[in-house]
């Protein structure tokens, strides 16, 4: 009866060092994207939204299990994707209202109508 | 008398148990909590320092209020802006004032000006501090500091935007720089907010 019971207390403290485990790993996983929004930099040099081409790309780079690589190049995007990629009802580019926020500027108080 | 069998199966139902409570309990202590960001600053409404220039609205509801250093600027028709702009051109103080235009509300204006800058100018926006119920000269508004990166030129502002509703009208004022030059240009901006006067 008592070696039952120490391989039961042995069994949860096993459990506890992986649950206690896990639960590093989370904090860890949680901490990186705060790391990584506190440098709005990066996101400059990002695209809102990425082309197809490129997520194909992307999506390629995270799978390094795959035993071989295509040597496919992936023609550029066709550019009728890329500017539909957020609606914009402001034209840009010195468009629309022609204000400072439609050429990089601040943005202005307007309700976007 | 419990055979062998379902002893261990006892004990393997109550080690997935023992394990489901443990981790829930580590998660939930070690995940690290959502820590307030800093406070929306005071804000003080007092008629505009002597010298100052105003701007009133074209429907005669608000009036934005600048100091010399910055120039009127073009832009809606309905609205007024002023700005200091450096030798080349980059925006390094700016100042506009709209009358309420869409849907925003004094309820939900943080999160409706996030919308807003991230479906039109900017790549990215973030939230600094907000408040509820600020104080202004002819009623009271919402509140928002945050920083955003436009998608023209990848300029990185920070800004303080508020809804103002006044007697009878609302109208929002926007005070914004470089997020470099936030530091310094803080006290000037928070100014000429709580300067703004609305009707």
């Amino acid at each position: 009866m008592s070696f039952t019971l120490a391989r039961s207390a042995a069994g949860l403290a096993l459990v506890a060092a992986l649950a206690a485990g896990c639960g590093t790993a989370v904090t860890a996983h949680s901490a990186a994207p705060k790391a990584h929004s506190a440098a709005p930099a990066h996101a400059v040099t990002t695209p809102a939204a990425p082309s197809p081409a490129a997520v194909a790309h992307h999506h390629r780079h995270r799978h390094h299990f795959r035993p071989v690589r295509p040597m496919v190049i992936t023609p550029p995007a066709p550019p009728a994707t890329t500017p539909a990629q957020m609606a914009n009802p402001i034209p840009q580019g010195n468009g629309g209202d022609q204000d400072a926020d439609n050429n990089g500027g601040p943005s202005d108080g307007d309700g976007n109508i | 008398m419990t055979t062998p069998t379902a002893r261990r199966g006892w004990q393997a139902l109550a080690a997935i148990a023992a394990m489901a409570i443990i981790t829930i309990t580590v998660v939930a202590f070690a995940r690290p909590g959502r820590t307030p960001g800093p406070a929306f600053p005071p804000l003080h409404p007092a008629a505009a320092p002597a010298g100052w220039r105003h701007l009133t609205l074209p429907n005669r509801t608000a009036v934005l209020s600048y100091p010399p250093s910055l120039r009127p600027l073009a832009g809606d028709k309905v609205a007024v802006s002023a700005a200091r702009r450096s030798p080349g051109g980059a925006f390094q103080l700016y100042l506009n004032a709209t009358p309420r235009q869409g849907s925003e509300r004094l309820a939900g204006w943080a999160a409706f000006r996030l919308n807003l800058l991230r479906s039109n100018d900017a790549a990215s926006a973030h939230e600094v501090a907000a408040a509820a119920g600020v104080k202004f000269r002819g009623g009271t508004g919402s509140c928002l500091i945050d920083d955003y990166v436009t998608r023209i030129g990848a300029h990185h502002y920070q800004e303080i935007a508020c809804l103002v509703q006044g007697r009878t009208s609302a109208s929002v004022i926007v005070a914004a720089t470089p997020a470099a030059m936030w530091a310094q240009a803080r006290p000037l901006l928070l100014r000429a907010v709580a300067s703004y006067l609305i009707r």
